[in-house]
Parts: C-alpha cells; sequence; structure tokens
C-alpha cells in the first residue's frame, strides 16, 4: 500500500496546532496506515515462556497470543535487579529461540499419533477377537509379523491413530515385556531435566511405577566430567554467568562462548569493560578467539601437555622458588597437598601407591570409626602423624568432624605439605611415574623416544605401619615430581629451566601443542598473579572442546590443578567454569520423588547409557582399542589383559556401576522363587548368583532375555543427535538398513572379550517397540514405530532452571496444544492409566527385584577399600558391600494410573534428602493435600492430587530447599548435624519465603541457598562452586575430604592416572585398508562442536536458521587440506571410516587448523543430505562415523568419591579421538527418484 | 449448504470408513454439479474410486505421506504464503475472526488455514463469497494440482475443481513462483531435501531487485565455478 492518495504533496495544512512547546503538532491526514503495524502487532496476551531445549541459556520470554494462536515472541526483560556495580541479566536469548514459534504451526509437526501402517493394520484385524495383550503377545511371537514392521523402520508408512489405540499398543507391549522378560526391559531416554523438570519427570515416574529403566544422559553426551566427581565429590558444579564480571583473569578454553553461551556473553563483554584479562585457547580461529587479550591456538587434543607446562611455571614461580601466602594457605586446607602416600615397592621399583590410612597405623590414631578411609598428614604443631579432620571417615557412623576445620581429634594442626627440609624427610628415593608422551600415533607424533617410565626423585619419612615400615610421601612433593620440576634433590627427569626440553615444561609443551613456550609463561605468570593479588580471582570458562577427548580427565585434571595451586575453586570470581549442558536441576531434592515415584517405591532402576548403549547397539562386538594400549607401564600385577566390555561386566558385578537388564531371569519371578524358597530376596539372589543358578544380564548382552525390548524416547533425538555409533543403532537395536562399513571381531579374527559370551552371528532389532513422543518429526521419530505428538514449549506447563544464572521460571501454555498434540505429563499419564486397564490380565501385585549398585553420598560408599571380585572367589558375594544390593519392591500394575496421580505415602514415612543428608517431609506433604487436594477413595486414598503439569510443579517446589525456605532450614540444619557447624544462618532469613508456580509466571525468582549445591545466592556473592567448602568448611565429598588431585584407587594406578599427565588421543583404527579407497589421501580428525545455528538438532531444521548457514549439513576444513584433496569452498564432500559415512558440503575457512575437520553437531539427516557413494545410503548425521568407547577408570566404583550416582559418575561416550577420510564426491544423488505406491500386503506378496 | 464444497472438504480430509461408506454419496454429488466441466467430473472419478473400495490403510498412509509429511502439500493453506514468516500467526487470527463474523466457531483441532475447514465455512456462506475467497487461493490451488499430477496422484482432480470453482484463473506469476519451489517427495527420509536446497546462501544484493546493472553483474557474478550437481531426476 502506498498511501498514495491519502497524503498531501504539494501542500501544508496551515492549522497545524503546535503543543508542548513545539515538540508536538496535531496534523489532520489519514492515519489509516497506521492499521498495518496494529495488526501486524496486535495481541490480547503475552505469556512467559521459555525453549525447553538443552541449552544453558534457559532465557525467559514474552509470548504474544491473539484469538488463541501465538502471533510472535520476544525476549522477557523483567529479571530481579542483580545488586549494585554489577550488569543486570537480562535481556536474554537468542536468534535460534527467537524461531521459535516457527515450529508450532510448521508443516514438520506431528500432527496426530502416528503409528506405523504394517503394525497397525495387523493390530486392528488382532484387536476384533483378542484383547491388547493377547493381540501383542501373538504378534511378538510370530517372527514374520514382527520382520514386517520391525525391517521397516526408517522408511515411512505411517497412518493416524486414535490416542485410545496408540496408549493401548504401548501399554499392552509394555505390559506384555515386564511379564514375559521383566519390567527392566522397559527402557527410557530422556535428557536433561532441567530444561522441562516435569516433562521430563512424566516419563520417568511413569517408568519407575512400571520398575522400567530410566537412562542418564549427561554422561552418554560426553558432557559430564569425570575429573569433577573425582576432584570433587560433585558431578558438576559452576558458578553462573554474571560471576565472570567478578573475574581478574579469564582464561577461555575450548569453549565458544559469544557462539554458544549466547544470552550469557555480554558478561563476558563487560568483563573486559572492567578490566578483566582474558585469554583464549582453541585450535580455530573461532568466534571467542577474537575476544582474547591472546590467542593460544593448541593442537587439538594436547591440551592436557599446556596445562602441565602451566602449572609447570605456576609451581616454580608460586610455590617453590617463592611461596605466595594465599596459594601455601588455600592448598593446606583446602587440597590433599599435605596428604601422605605410600610409596609401594614393585620389582624393586618404586611407586606411588594409597592414601596412607589411620587404618594402616598401630592404634589406628585412636580411630575406631572408619579408620580406613581417614587419611594422614603429618601436623606440623606436634610433628606427628594425624588423621585431619574431614575425611570421609568422619562423614559417616559419625558426627561432628566432618568439617575443614584445621583439627585432628580435637586438637589444632598444621599441616606440613611438603617434606623438603632435612629435618622433615628420612631419604629421598626414586619413584616412578607413567609417560606416554612417547605413545602418540603419527597425527599426534613429535618424534617423542623417551622411555614409558620417568623415575623422578622424592623427599620421603619411613614410618612404621602395622605391615612394617614403608616410605611415604606428600602428595603435594610427589606432585611436583609429577610436573617434572627439580627441587635440589638431583636426579632425571626434572627441570630447573623453562627452556629444558623434559615433560613438564613450557618447552616440552611448545613441542607438542604448537603454542610457543613463552606464550605458556606468560600466561601461566599472569594468571597467577591475578589470583595471588585478588584471592582467587582468576577463571577458567571450559567447554566440551576439552571433554570430549578419551583421556578428558587428562585436560580437566590439567585445569584444575591450576585453579588449585592457585586458589582460585571457591572464590567468587574464580574458578572452574565447565559449561557443558544445562545440568543444574536446581529444585533437585524437591524434583526427586515426583520423577522417580520415590513417595510409592525405592530404589528406582537408572542405567548409565554409555554402558548400556555399547552393550545393545553391540558397539562393544567391534571394539579394537585393547586395554594393553591403554595401560600404565607402572600397573601392580592384575588380569588387566580383557576387552574394555569386560571391564564393564566386572565393575556391574562389584556393585561398581548398574545394569540393565540386570538378571537373566525375570525379577517378578525371582521374587516368586525366593518367597517359594522361604527366603529373604538379598540372600536368595547372592546364593543363586554364586552357585550360577542366576547369571547377570550384561554376561549375554546380545541373548535374547537380555535385549531391552520397549524403549521410550522423549524430549530427545537420540538417533539424529546424540547417538554415538548411529549405523551401530540402525544395525542392531533397530534391525534396519545401516552403513557400518567394517566387521565385528569374529570376523576379523581379533581377540574376543573373556566375560561377555560371544554369539558369531550378531543380532538384528533387539527392539520389539520403539516409541518417541515429539513436537517435530525429527531423525529419531522417523525411526520409530510409534510417534505420539506432544506439546510445543508453548503449549504447556513446566519449570526451567539453569547454571548460567539463579532464576527459577516457567515453561507456560500459551496456548492449547496444537492438533491433537497433548503435554508430556498428559502423554504419560494416559499410558499409566491404559496400563492400569489391559494389564491385570497378566499381572497384579508384584514384587520385584531391584539391583542397586554401590551409591555415592550414601554410608555405602565406603564399601570396598580393596577390590575383589566374588566371581573369582577372591571375596563372598555381599548385597550391597562387594555386589549391587537386591532389594525387593512392591508394583501394583493394577494402580499405575493412579499412583502416577498421587503424591504416595513414602514421603511421609521416609522423608526426603540428597547429597547424604535427610530430613523429615511430613509437613510439607500436607501443605501438598491442602494445595493440590486429596483423593478420597481409590489405591491413592488419603493421598495429595497430583492431577496436572501444574500440580506436579508445585510438589516439586514445595519439596526442594531451593523453592521453600522452611526446607532450606531443614536441610542446612541436617548438615549442620553431620559437620558440627551451624550452617542455618545461610537460609534462616529466606524462612517464610515459598516459591509457588504462580510467583514464577509472575517473575523469575532467585533460588533460595541450600546444602544441594556448593555455592550461595545472596547480595554479597554470585553463585559460585564451592564456596560452602571454603568458607563454611564443609569437606568436598571426596576421600580426603578435599579436593583430591591423587587418585589412589587400584584402577586409578593400573591405568597410570594416579596423578595428571598429558596422554595423547587413542587410536580407534577406523580407517583401515580395508574401508580406505584407493585415491582417497586426505585423513583428518573429526571434531563435532557445538553449533551456532541450532541448539544441537533443535532449530536446525528450521529454515530461518538454516539460511543463515548453507542450508544443509557442512563441515569445515583449512584451505591446506581442502587444496589437497582437490575440494573447493561449497563442494560436496563424503567423509567415511569403518564406522559408516556422512555426506556434507565444504566450508573451506582460513579459520580451521590443518589436520582436522569440524562437523557441527547435530544437523539432521532428514534435510538436504544425499546419499553416499560409499554405503549406498542417505547420508549420516555426524555420529555415522563415531563409536562409543568406554575406559575403565570411569567404572570404578564403590569407593568414596568414585562410587555410581545417576549422571554423576560413569563411561562417557568420548567421540573425538576419531579420524575420517575426506573426499570430493564424484556425483550427487539425491535418492529421491519416486517409488510408486505400493500397499503393504501387495509389497508383501511380491 | 452448497454440497460440492462440503463434499471437496470430505474428501481432503484423513480417510476413514466412515468416509468410505459416505463416498457413493459424496461420488454423486460431484458427478451432478453443473459448475463443473465433465471434464472435471470425470477426472475426479478415479479419486471416488479409491476412496470407496481402496484398502483403508494404503489410503491412510498414502493420506499421511503427501499431506501429513510433505510440506509443498501440506494442507494448511498459510504454509503456501506466508511459510515461516511472522505473519503467518496473525493471517491465522484474520481468517479466525473471519469465520466468527460468519456465525462459526471452529470446534477443530486443526488450525483455522487447513482447507477442509476453509472449504467446510465456505459450503455455509452466500456463494459470492465462497467463490470470491476461492479466487483469492486459486493460485494454491492450481500449483497443487500441478504437484500432485506430477506424482499422478489422484487428489490432482480436487484442485482442479477448486479451480473451476473459484471462476478465477489464477495469476500465472504467483503460480510459477510456488511451481519454482521444489518438490517434496512423500517418502520419509528419501522425501524433504529439495525443500532445502534453494536455502543455500549468497551473499550480496537480490540479484532480481534494483538497478539492472548492478543485476547483471551479480547475476554474471553468480554463475558458479563450481556448479552445484544437478540432481538427476531433474523435473
Amino acid at each position: 500500500m502506498s498511501h498514495l492518495l491519502d497524503r498531501l504533496n504539494f501542500l501544508q495544512s496551515k492549522d497545524l496546532e503546535p503543543f508542548s512547546n513545539g515538540h508536538g503538532q496535531t496534523t489532520r491526514e489519514s492515519r489509516e496506515w497506521e492499521e498495518t503495524y496494529r495488526n501486524r502487532w496486535r495481541h490480547d496476551k503475552v505469556v512467559r515462556s521459555t525453549h525447553g531445549v538443552n541449552c544453558t541459556g534457559s532465557c525467559s520470554w514474552k509470548i504474544y497470543v491473539k484469538s488463541g494462536i501465538v502471533t510472535w515472541e520476544t525476549q522477557q526483560t523483567d529479571y530481579p535487579r542483580t545488586r549494585p556495580d554489577l550488569p543486570n541479566h537480562e535481556p536474554r536469548g537468542c536468534a535460534r529461540g527467537a524461531s521459535y514459534s516457527w515450529y508450532l504451526y510448521s508443516a514438520n509437526r506431528v500432527k496426530n499419533p502416528l503409528v506405523r501402517g504394517r503394525l497397525m493394520k495387523v493390530w486392528r484385524q488382532m484387536r476384533e477377537t483378542m484383547t491388547p495383550i493377547e493381540a501383542w503377545t501373538k504378534l511378538q511371537n510370530d517372527p514374520i509379523l514382527r520382520a514386517s514392521y520391525v525391517e521397516t523402520r526408517g522408511k515411512g508408512g505411517f497412518v493416524r491413530a486414535t490416542w485410545d489405540e496408540a496408549t493401548e499398543i504401548v501399554a499392552a507391549a509394555n505390559a506384555y515385556t515386564a511379564k514375559t522378560y521383566g519390567p527392566d526391559r522397559i527402557f527410557g531416554f530422556s535428557p536433561i531435566p532441567a530444561m522441562s523438570m516435569i516433562s521430563y519427570a512424566a516419563g520417568s515416574r511413569y517408568l519407575s511405577l512400571m520398575g522400567g529403566v530410566c537412562m542418564s544422559f549427561y554422561d552418554w553426551y560426553c558432557d559430564l566430567p569425570p575429573a569433577s566427581p573425582m576432584t570433587w565429590g560433585e558431578q558438576t558444579d559452576v558458578p553462573e554467568s554474571a560471576d565472570w564480571y567478578n573475574a581478574g583473569y579469564l582464561l577461555i578454553w575450548g569453549s565458544n562462548v559469544p557462539q554458544t553461551r549466547t544470552p550469557d556473553a555480554h558478561f563476558y563483554t563487560e568483563a573486559r569493560y572492567r578490566g578483566t584479562k582474558s585469554a583464549v585457547i582453541c585450535p580455530d580461529y573461532s568466534e571467542a578467539a577474537k575476544f582474547g587479550d591472546v590467542w593460544l591456538n593448541v593442537k587439538q587434543g594436547t591440551d592436557a601437555a599446556l596445562a602441565m607446562a602451566f602449572g609447570h611455571v605456576i609451581l616454580r614461580e608460586f610455590h617453590l622458588d617463592r611461596q605466595a601466602e594465599y596459594f601455601e594457605d588455600y592448598c593446606r586446607k583446602y587440597s590433599d597437598f599435605p596428604m601422605l602416600v605410600k610409596i609401594e615397592e614393585k620389582d624393586g621399583r618404586m611407586i606411588p601407591g594409597r592414601f596412607l590410612r589411620a587404618d594402616d597405623l598401630d592404634g589406628k590414631l585412636g580411630q575406631d570409626n572408619n579408620p580406613a578411609w581417614k587419611t594422614v598428614a603429618v601436623d606440623g604443631v606436634s610433628g606427628d602423624l594425624v588423621a585431619p579432620n574431614g575425611s570421609i571417615g568422619y562423614r559417616w557412623g559419625e558426627d561432628g568432624a566432618w568439617n575443614l576445620e584445621e583439627k585432628a581429634a580435637g586438637a589444632d594442626t598444621d599441616l606440613r605439605m611438603s617434606l623438603i627440609l632435612d629435618e622433615d624427610h628420612d631419604d629421598v628415593l626414586g619413584v616412578d611415574f607413567p609417560y606416554f608422551g612417547a605413545d602418540a600415533t603419527p597425527a599426534f607424533a613429535t618424534g617423542d623416544r623417551r622411555p614409558n617410565v620417568l623415575t623422578k626423585n622424592v623427599p620421603v619419612k619411613r614410618i612404621e605401619t602395622a605391615e612394617g615400615t614403608v616410605a611415604v610421601a606428600t602428595v603435594f612433593d610427589l606432585f611436583c615430581a609429577n610436573y617434572g620440576l627439580d627441587r635440589g634433590l638431583g636426579g632425571d627427569w626434572v627441570a630447573k629451566d623453562f627452556d629444558q626440553d623434559v615433560p613438564g615444561t613450557p618447552a616440552w609443551a611448545e613441542k607438542i601443542t604448537g603454542v610457543s613456550a613463552d606464550k605458556i609463561v606468560h600466561v601461566a605468570r599472569e594468571f597467577a598473579q591475578t589470583a595471588e593479588k585478588t584471592n582467587g580471582k582468576s577463571m577458567i570458562i571450559i567447554g566440551a572442546a576439552m571433554n570430549h577427548w578419551y583421556h578428558m580427565d587428562m585436560n580437566y585434571r590439567g585445569v584444575i590443578n591450576m585453579l588449585v595451586m592457585c586458589g582460585c575453586v571457591g572464590q567468587s570470581g574464580g574458578g572452574w567454569a565447565h559449561y557443558v549442558g544445562q545440568e543444574k536441576l536446581r529444585p533437585q531434592t524437591g524434583w526427586l520423588p515426583l520423577a522417580f515415584a520415590l513417595d510409592w517405591g525405592r530404589p528406582p532402576r537408572h542405567m548409565n547409557s554409555t554402558s548400556a548403549w555399547y552393550a545393545h547397539t553391540d558397539q562393544w562386538r567391534y571394539e579394537t582399542l585393547t586395554a594393553g594400549e591403554i595401560l600404565s607401564p607402572t600397573a601392580p600385577e592384575g588380569d588387566w589383559d580383557i576387552s574394555l566390555i569386560d571391564y564393564n561386566i566386572r565393575a556391574e558385578r562389584m556393585g561398581w556401576l548398574p545394569s540393565a537388564p540386570q538378571l537373566r531371569t525375570n525379577p517378578l519371578e525371582v521374587a516368586k522363587a525366593a518367597k517359594a524358597a522361604g527366603k529373604e530376596i538379598a540372600p536368595y539372589v547372592a546364593e543363586q548368583l554364586t552357585s550360577g543358578a542366576l547369571e547377570m544380564s550384561c554376561e549375554d548382552p546380545d541373548a535374547p532375555e537380555n535385549w531391552p525390548r520397549n524403549l521410550f524416547v522423549w524430549r530427545s533425538n537420540l538417533l539424529g543427535s546424540s547417538g554415538k555409533g548411529h549405523e551401530y543403532f540402525l544395525k542392531h537395536l533397530l534391525g534396519t538398513d545401516h552403513g557400518v562399513l567394517g566387521h565385528d571381531l569374529g570376523e576379523e579374527g581379533r581377540q574376543l572379550p573373556k566375560e561377555a559370551a560371544w554369539h558369531d552371528e550378531g543380532p538384528r532389532g533387539k527392539l520389539d517397540l520403539l516409541v518417541t513422543i515429539d513436537f517435530r518429526m525429527s531423525t529419531t521419530a522417523v525411526y520409530s514405530d510409534i510417534v505420539l505428538p506432544t506439546a510445543s514449549w508453548y503449549e504447556k506447563n513446566d519449570l526451567n532452571t539453569s547454571d548460567m544464572h539463579p532464576f527459577i521460571h516457567p515453561l507456560q501454555a500459551a496456548v492449547d496444544p496444537a492438533y491433537e498434540s497433548k503435554s508430556d505429563w498428559e502423554i504419560f499419564k494416559a499410558i499409566a492409566y491404559k496400563v492400569q486397564q489391559v494389564a491385570p490380565e497378566i499381572l497384579g501385585r508384584e514384587t520385584d527385584v531391584v539391583a542397586l549398585p554401590i551409591l555415592h553420598d550414601t554410608p555405602g560408599e565406603i564399601a570396598q577399600d580393596q577390590v575383589r571380585d566374588w566371581k573369582k572367589g577372591e571375596c563372598d558375594l555381599i548385597p550391597g558391600k562387594t555386589a549391587p544390593n537386591f532389594i525387593a519392591v512392591e508394583r501394583d500394575y493394577t494402580a499405575i494410573g493412579d499412583r502416577f496421580c498421587a503424591l504416595g505415602p513414602l514421603m511421609d514415612k521416609l522423608g526426603n534428602g540428597g547429597k547424604g543428608i535427610s530430613w523429615k517431609t511430613g509437613e510439607e506433604v500436607q501443605h501438598l493435600r491442602e494445595l493440590n487436594g486429596v483423593w478420597q477413595d481409590g489405591p491413592a486414598e488419603g493421598c495429595a492430587k497430583i492431577v496436572t503439569d501444574i500440580d506436579a510443579s508445585e510438589v516439586v517446589l514445595m519439596l526442594a530447599p531451593e523453592t521453600n525456605g522452611e526446607v532450606a532450614v531443614k536441610a542446612w540444619e541436617a548438615l549442620s548435624k553431620a559437620t558440627g557447624r551451624d550452617h542455618t544462618h545461610l537460609a534462616r532469613t529466606k524462612e517464610d519465603e515459598k516459591i509457588r508456580f504462580r510467583d514464577i509466571a509472575a517473575q523469575p525468582r532467585k533460588i533460595i541457598s541450600s546444602p544441594t549445591w556448593s555455592g550461595l545466592e545472596s547480595e554479597k556473592v554470585c553463585y559460585n562452586a564451592g564456596y560452602t567448602n571454603v568458607h563454611e568448611l564443609i569437606p568436598w565429598r571426596t576421600l580426603t575430604g578435599r579436593q583430591q588431585l591423587y587418585q589412589d584407587h587400584l584402577w586409578m594406578l593400573a591405568f597410570g592416572e594416579g596423578f595428571v599427565s598429558y596422554r595423547p588421543p587413542v587410536d580407534l583404527k577406523t580407517v583401515t585398508e580395508a574401508v580406505q579407497d584407493d585415491g582417497d589421501t586426505l585423513v583428518l580428525n573429526f571434531i563435532t562442536p557445538h553449533q551456532k545455528w541450532g541448539i544441537h538438532s533443535t532449530y536446525t531444521d528450521n529454515l530461518l536458521m538454516l539460511t543463515l548457514n548453507r542450508g544443509g549439513p557442512v563441515i569445515w576444513i583449512s584451505e591446506n587440506d581442502a587444496r589437497s584433496a582437490g575440494i573447493v569452498d561449497n563442494d560436496w564432500v563424503e567423509l567415511y571410516n569403518v564406522n559408516g559415512a556422512l555426506t556434507a558440503r565444504a566450508v573451506v575457512s582460513q579459520r580451521m587448523k590443518d589436520g582436522t575437520t569440524f562437523m557441527y553437531h547435530a544437523q539432521e539427516k532428514i534435510v538436504n543430505t544425499p546419499g553416499s557413494e560409499k554405503t549406498g545410503h542417505r547420508g549420516g548425521i555426524h555420529n555415522s562415523v563415531t563409536r562409543a568407547v568406554p575406559k575403565p577408570t570411569h567404572m570404578i566404583g564403590g569407593y568414596a568419591q568414585q562410587s555410581y550416582g545417576f549422571n554423576y559418575y560413569g563411561t562417557v561416550g568420548a567421540n573425538r579421538d576419531e579420524f575420517v577420510v575426506v573426499r570430493k564426491m564424484k556425483t550427487v544423488d539425491w535418492l529421491d527418484r519416486e517409488k510408486s505406491w505400493v500397499a503393504p500386503e501387495q509389497e508383501a506378496a511380491k | 449448504m452448497d454440497r460440492t464444497l462440503k463434499s471437496l472438504s470430505l474428501v481432503l480430509s484423513y480417510p476413514t470408513r466412515a468416509l468410505q461408506r459416505a463416498m457413493p454419496e459424496i461420488g454423486a454429488v460431484l458427478a451432478s454439479d453443473s459448475r463443473l466441466t465433465a471434464v472435471a467430473r470425470r477426472a475426479l472419478r478415479p479419486l471416488v474410486d479409491d476412496l470407496t473400495g481402496g484398502d483403508i490403510y494404503a489410503l491412510e498412509e498414502r493420506y499421511v505421506m503427501l499431506f501429513d509429511r510433505s510440506r509443498t502439500l501440506s494442507l494448511n493453506l498459510f504454509e503456501h504464503v506466508h511459510g515461516e514468516s511472522r505473519d503467518r500467526g496473525g493471517a491465522m487470527v484474520s481468517l479466525l475472526e473471519t469465520y466468527r463474523a460468519g456465525g462459526f466457531d471452529p470446534v477443530t483441532s486443526e488450525l483455522p488455514d487447513h482447507l477442509p475447514v476453509l472449504l467446510e465455512f465456505l459450503s455455509m456462506r452466500p456463494g459470492a463469497e465462497a467463490q470470491e475467497t476461492l479466487a483469492d487461493a486459486a493460485h494454491i490451488f492450481e500449483a497443487m494440482e500441478a504437484r500432485l499430477d506430477r506424482r499422478e496422484s489422484a487428489y490432482a482432480a480436487i484442485f482442479a475443481a477448486l479451480l473451476q470453482l473459484s471462476g478465477a484463473t489464477a495469476d500465472r506469476a504467483a503460480v510459477a513462483e510456488l511451481l519454482d519451489r521444489p518438490e517434496v517427495d512423500p517418502d520419509d527420509l528419501e522425501a524433504l531435501d529439495e525443500v532445502w536446497e534453494e536455502s543455500e546462501v549468497r551473499f550480496g544484493p537480490d540479484p532480481n531487485a534494483g538497478c539492472p546493472v548492478t543485476r547483471d553483474m551479480l547475476a554474471r557474478m553468480d554463475v558458479p565455478l563450481n556448479p552445484a550437481p544437478q540432481t538427476p531426476a531433474a523435473r
């Protein structure tokens, strides 16, 4: 519209009346044109919601609604103000979130429940004469019928179903599976509850009531840094982004803040205005690199060497040549530096062994309670050996001494960090340290020919123990030797000078990392100087780039060591800022009962996904990494020559890691047999396992009775995003077309596993039923048997928190769910009621036997002082001590729906708690009855209702200390009892504060400080991890109670990781002669960073975001590499190795370092992906060329902080050591020739 | 009620057994409407026969593949008009208000711009108004017809019929623009590509607009040194 007719071109009206001193003017012409804008921006309500995507942003948004239709969204700007002199949080949000409303009405939206046509047809025919259970039973027992839909996964053929039909199939399948194989064959995968807690809880609550398995995610995504539980006994705890502003020095290491932390990046900018200096460490010229005062372009995968060199400089200049007072004081109080380590003799060589314990000494230093778990140090005041307060032995079985006061046995102490002075040591011994730097594969080799054991001199004290005289050294003295520092004790492999090429020095690191030694020295000095002058305000922001390597622990421990040496952890503006995955579920202890149905039965079944997928997608059948390749040359005697899956099996057997399924026999049958035998569950199972009458499922993952049978995937795109070993998922778990190019161990004639049973033929199609719940047709949905349409993020009520800011805020139903979709809460509720309807035919009230590994933060965590395998006859099978515990849990399959919708009786009976403390919660339960209403009759009579998603939110908010001040005070009281110090002052002022759903709907609310987390929310400090450990003297939840830089578990020592060291990336052998075609010469390291135009796979199918990128999958390569393979920018290229192949366009860029290729994860294969010439199928996703490879040290359990916890400890899905062949594609085939449509029965007749 | 529009609304809905039972009656309505040419009426026969006698699962799978899974065949009209533009929400609101002004409240889970919903509404409106509204969408009908034709789908005839009922000749340019959008194959993974293929970024101003000199220059620059490979089944 031009409005030409309405406008005066040649004339101006005479009666223009100015007003407001000439600032305003009345005009008479038509203003109709303004209607265009009014209509464009009209709305009748604005609703607060957010994007429940796995992003740490957690940004509050305004959703504009007109007549029940979402018209657009904008960023919310009403976050509570921060305190003076600190920038505000808002506005939060990015381009991705701003494009979200597109999804609501997109053609990609799943509109109705969809069922694979062949399945639906058979089902309806059978249902005419059979019950749902009979129908599913018949379907599963007919191999042809089962194959008819299993083999067509991923190939289209959906029809619409009603909710009633779809949920009936699911319920029948679940009930049949529970009855036939056991409820632990029903798996569910959903990640990151923090992004939409109630939606997560809906599925996990249902699964837990059924006895199904909730699968972990943080470890599987490889976002879990196992170094964190090793060092701090904490999964991950980090400063909020506002605390970056308080930093004096910011080291950005393998993190791309402006690209992947968009809403928080402003704090980084603002900190620089404040004068904070910043160094950026990453191989490529990333968006973060341009923020740095200095950019260190380290060679990918060698970060640990750089960290060692930084540490070398810091030790030399701030701990040895000069002792910075603040650093000394901090390390003495808050690190394990003063603790004594036994130097153990092996074949005449001396090797650092276990921590000295009170138990080793005559008289046990007067400690009767857990002396084997109390570490020992030299006290400078008395000169005696003491067992300082705070070690884990004080945590369990006694109260009052589990704290970091400088005391032992009630007396003041001043612990010695070093025995370097002549009067303090009895001898100087040559101690062996493993060296892995010479083991690098060609891509990382530097010509290093050093031996793999380096003997260095260490001052030791000789002491009398129960087993005779032993030499002991402090962790600090060993630590300095490990970093290659010459302390005037003579001997080899130590340096006085930074220019000496000795492992640990900047000169040595320069050769490995490509970063010049002078820059290393410069950055290390500035980092430490800042920390010294500011009492710890040096911070390291660290990202996935560092954690996704097989030896990620070395990278991370190298970094953590720097922070501890400089006293940065637990100080405002300092510390370890690992932001990978929205892991912080702030109201966690309120959420756990709802999510895992702890109100009805305990314990739930949890599984670590990496181990589960490794076994059940048969990736272990292709394992080429042997234990020998990663074992330490200093390993103690032992049966170490076994496969990686064998290590996992042993770990499961010894109660270290969980199992799923658990026993080869249906656990419901096991309970019946125990009852028939007149025995308690645990002793019965122990006896049967010992005799071999019962077997653990893990020992034979390919036996049909040990397959996972039903899998739910919700809030996740498992197959299109996180599924490492994508093609193995397709081949073995799903049983459909796949692109695996390699052969299994049997076919290759390699060494077979010793513990895992080998079947010559790997099974295909283990799953009976794959159900995906999503709002869009993702890659996972395309491969599913049933797709259920869920409400989008503007169509449901839920809760959202993040580690990046301290607020809790909601998702809200701005509009009703579009089409036939329902919220996750309503979907699982419907399935639960459906089970209640169909299951009683075969299931009633049943006793289930749940196997529970030894858990961190429980008294059981100090179970295994020594490693003993009952199966090898090294000890008896004692449930919960030398093996998993076996616990009876009552289930009522006739009341699954009723229980789903009610807060069960166990909260009143057993109370609530978390992270090792517990409290009574009857009062809150009563408040919930009053708030949500009470069931008047039925199986949940007298229980509070949890009918709607808002009811469920209220349960979380009421029970959690973070959102209910009264509970916070109770929680701090419970902790005060253990530490003997009063911590309640941290929450007293908030005692009357109770945050409800409607409160956060009005405005994001800051959470209340609770002992679940180690930081505080106050008007004085930003949230920062470790703050209460340092300032309230609460021990870290580790063996020593301190930040533990030395790890003494047998397996840690066997694999050479007692101390940090540089370990080159491992050789995965995936580019073989057999797979590499003639003429394809370009082989690159395959790296999968987070991208700019999507959050994982979400938004990558959105045209707005695709347009900003290149409209489909791309990889990045350097100009030199591209030239060598005749590739120019925007060419189609193919990447392949034995794991599979993928296709993408090439972005040729100076940004890239030679030798690497980046493929941002996770670009959907449903969008613009042509066929692979190598496999003949559609090109895969980024995970088509990867395979999960677990690490034995991550399987350790029953050992203080190295004990299992869901998403806390366990194997992780590393994927950056991978190499691929890159070649230009000759022909691009879209595989889109028309196939004439053929009805299933006609095709079957062919 | 305009029983022809109502019939077309039904035939474009998800196939059910109830629909199959009603097909003889619907077929009769469609066969007897003199607003449609004999050719158009004949063209509708195969679809009517399919729906009457076909295997219901086959019909449903076909429907899901065509209309639920293929962007370019979406029955939500604004997918073709506004795509993922923010105007789409506002347009839906206007349409909703039109229904309300006409005396009807939508009680379906489908969005207001779902074609069967619109057709049902129009079947209850005066003929002239219905015709006018249909005429506004003529270019979409023509493009849908062309796309379905290329797939040799019997559903193409419906859109030919709608075009006739609208009495309009579609704007050639608008049709061409719609048809220019790459086609989608209904077959799941081997499907959704070409829609996206064009979204490859080209820097610089739009060569179709602005100064002709620049345009010609940009057009010359636009010929890639390394041409994007052609789709084998060039359409």
